[in-house]
């Protein structure tokens, strides 16, 4: 046992002694890239990839080069936690990317805020996520999407400001995701004084909706508000078809997963959900760059993103990374995040231009007026308001 | 009475969907006494080839239907020959369980590589705009779904009792070794017959595939719910099987609305679990006597 314990340190320092000779800065990239949520994972992976082969062109960081290091979590906690190990302790990232799914972020960071390496949500929503270590000093988990508790409210908002509906149903899946979105919107509908008429759950794979759809119709409901993913929304779009029952679909910003989009067909178009980006020929010169490169280096099938709020995402989150990486001039965890919480120039994003997006209690870098409307029009996003797509002013 | 119109019917397609499948696991129960528990996974297999035949190859919905039917045919076989048969050799108690649920996760690993992961669309051959029947939305494809399966369940029974063919599966059904000594080829019956279980799941799958939606995690949920009719209706009656997937299917929809969509698998199950305590052989099943 000693011995062998000897001769993993020996090889362990080697190891070390190599990385830091070749001065690569590796970081870990988490995320389902096979099974149901995959179209949103590999998007988010290849806006990670765009972005750290642009880095890498332009001479790295303080000419130090990034070497993703990826891992398909499979949408699975366990998964996740495997991979966390893994990249802490036999790839000694400097830090990881990632996260789609919110149940896999939870159960994964607490490896890395043991750690003190820094974790970059660039897609999981759950409200929670960055404030999963209240107690701790200091927290590493930081987040460039944007949270359940912004999209509650503003898909709250739309349909009762906006639309003036009052008699709201809530759809939700039954996983952490669903259920954790279901709180925050209750909440959001209570700041109006309304409670739901209806709110009603199905599990993942279910192939019939009638009884939920029914149920929130025998309520007399004006609106569907949803969280859920892809394929059970498409069954829900379907089923309000097949009823002969047509009411406005609000949702969180899932509603723009491929899953949903190619499976309702022309059931889903009028989805309305908020998003941080909408792939549109019409944006600022850093989205279009950011479009054109993407759509040249992945060629998407019919120049679609699949999921574009996730590639747009996962490419900030190697930038802001970076940037921090630059300031400190370190790649050590604790000064990592120091730097994250006070970066002293902007970072050009393709979400938006971040002016100092953390401080040491706030971990999230999208705030509610980074996000506007999507609503589906056959077959892809477009803005709701058309005053979104213009620049805004800075 | 409309909402009550709207959950009977959705009731009945849902579970003629359980029933089609649970209608497998019977025909190869009655020849070998072995159950293909990758029965789901035939019906996935089965939905996803026929997605290609539309999608890639451009064919016609009717014209893709005997080529999937014949794909379930040779999977069936396959599974018959690989998992079952030596477990039936050796005689070895339970090792078809091993192997066909073995199969199983092999098969749904495949199509995971091949077709991926992602739920897809299932172009429908009926227009999807619904029909009103006595208050009730019924989608043309819902009364398909229906029709085709009652329709295939009687062709199979037709086939079992008026020709010689299905005279030798009846006779390996009631006695496998009398059947043998009077000539029958009885493991040829029984390859035979996991040949039809999974035309009949593959067959289930490209029908209800445009209501549901096609990928490789399809089969798992269905095939657990149709394993649940198997059981409730009886391993050995055919009409059990029916009334066992309209049970089911009404008794979850009713449930969903009348108590809680949370609790829409609960009774189901609780259902099951009272058959299998009081009368194991299912509600239509004729009672066995083990000797031993």
């Amino acid at each position: 046992m000693n011995i062998r314990r000897h001769i993993f340190a020996v090889a362990a320092t080697a190891m070390l002694s190599t990385g830091a000779y070749a001065a690569d800065i590796k970081l870990g990239v988490s995320g389902p890239f096979t099974g149901g949520s995959a179209s949103m994972g590999v998007s988010m992976r290849d806006g990670v990839r765009l972005a750290a082969k642009e880095i890498n062109a332009a001479g790295g960081i303080n000419g130090n080069k990034i070497v993703l290091v990826e891992r398909d979590d499979e949408a699975k906690n366990e998964r996740g936690v495997q991979i966390a190990q893994e990249l802490i302790n036999n790839e000694k990232v400097v830090a990881t990317l990632g996260y789609i799914n919110t149940g896999v972020a939870l159960a994964s960071q607490r490896f890395y805020q043991d750690a003190k390496i820094p974790v970059m949500n660039n897609v999981a929503t759950g409200s929670i996520l960055t404030k999963q270590f209240p107690n701790a000093p200091e927290n590493y988990v930081f987040r460039n999407a944007a949270p359940d508790n912004i999209q509650a409210p503003l898909i709250a908002k739309e349909a009762v400001e906006k639309r003036g509906l009052k008699k709201i149903a809530i759809l939700a899946d039954s996983t952490n995701y669903g259920q954790l979105g279901r709180e925050d919107l209750e909440k959001a509908l209570k700041g109006y004084g309304l409670t739901p008429v209806a709110v009603e759950k199905f599990n993942i794979g279910d192939v019939d909706m009638t009884s939920q759809l029914l149920k929130a119709k025998n309520a007399g409901a004006e609106v569907i508000l949803t969280y859920a993913i892809g394929p059970e929304l498409a069954q829900i779009a379907n089923g309000m078809a097949k009823l002969g029952w047509k009411k406005p679909m609000i949702g969180s910003w899932t509603l723009s997963m491929a899953s949903f989009i190619d499976t309702a067909g022309k059931n889903g178009n009028g989805a309305t959900m908020p998003q941080t980006y909408i792939q549109s020929p019409s944006t600022t010169a850093k989205r279009k760059a950011f479009q054109e490169a993407y759509l040249k280096e992945f060629k998407p099938k019919n120049n679609n993103i699949a999921s574009p709020v996730s590639a747009a995402q996962g490419y900030d989150s190697v930038y802001l990374l970076a940037a921090a990486i630059k300031q400190a001039n370190s790649t050590e965890g604790p000064k990592i995040v120091a730097a994250l919480q006070d970066l002293k120039t902007p970072v050009d994003g393709v979400v938006i231009t971040y002016n100092k997006p953390f401080t040491a209690t706030d971990h999230e870098a999208i705030k509610a007026k980074d996000v506007v409307m999507g609503v589906v029009e056959n077959g892809r996003v477009e803005f709701l308001n058309a005053e979104d797509a213009k620049p805004k002013k800075k | 009475m409309d909402m009550f119109a709207q959950i009977l019917s959705s009731g009945i397609a849902v579970g003629m969907i359980y029933a089609v499948i649970a209608f497998g696991f019977q025909l190869t129960f009655a020849t070998s006494g072995t159950l293909n528990f990758g029965q789901g996974e035939a019906l996935m297999l089965g939905a996803l080839v026929g997605l290609t035949c539309v999608d890639t190859f451009g064919m016609n919905y009717w014209v893709m239907i005997p080529i999937v039917c014949l794909f379930g045919m040779i999977q069936g076989s396959f599974v018959e020959l690989i998992g079952v048969r030596p477990a039936i050799k050796i005689k070895s108690e339970f090792g078809w369980i091993m192997s066909t649920i073995a199969l199983g996760i092999i098969f749904k690993n495949v199509a995971e590589n091949i077709w991926g992961r992602d739920a897809l669309p299932f172009p429908a051959p009926l227009p999807m705009e619904p029909m009103n029947f006595l208050g009730a939305s019924i989608l043309p494809m819902e009364i398909l779904v229906v029709v085709g399966a009652l329709l295939m369940m009687l062709l199979v029974e037709f086939f079992n009792r008026k020709t010689i063919y299905g005279k030798a599966v009846v006779a390996t059904a009631n006695d496998r070794d009398a059947a043998g000594l009077m000539g029958i080829n009885t493991s040829m019956v029984i390859t035979f017959s996991y040949a039809l279980s999974s035309l009949t799941a593959a067959f289930a799958g490209v029908l209800i595939a445009p209501l549901t939606l096609t990928g490789a995690t399809m089969g798992g949920a269905l095939g657990l719910k149709a394993f649940a009719v198997a059981i409730i209706g009886g391993l050995s009656s055919g009409m059990g099987i029916i009334v066992g997937g309209l049970i089911l299917g009404i008794v979850e929809t009713a449930t969903g609305f009348y108590v809680s969509t949370g609790y829409k698998d609960v009774p189901g199950l609780i259902l099951l679990l009272l058959v299998l305590a009081y009368k194991p052989s299912g509600l239509f099943g004729k009672s066995a006597i083990k000797k031993v």
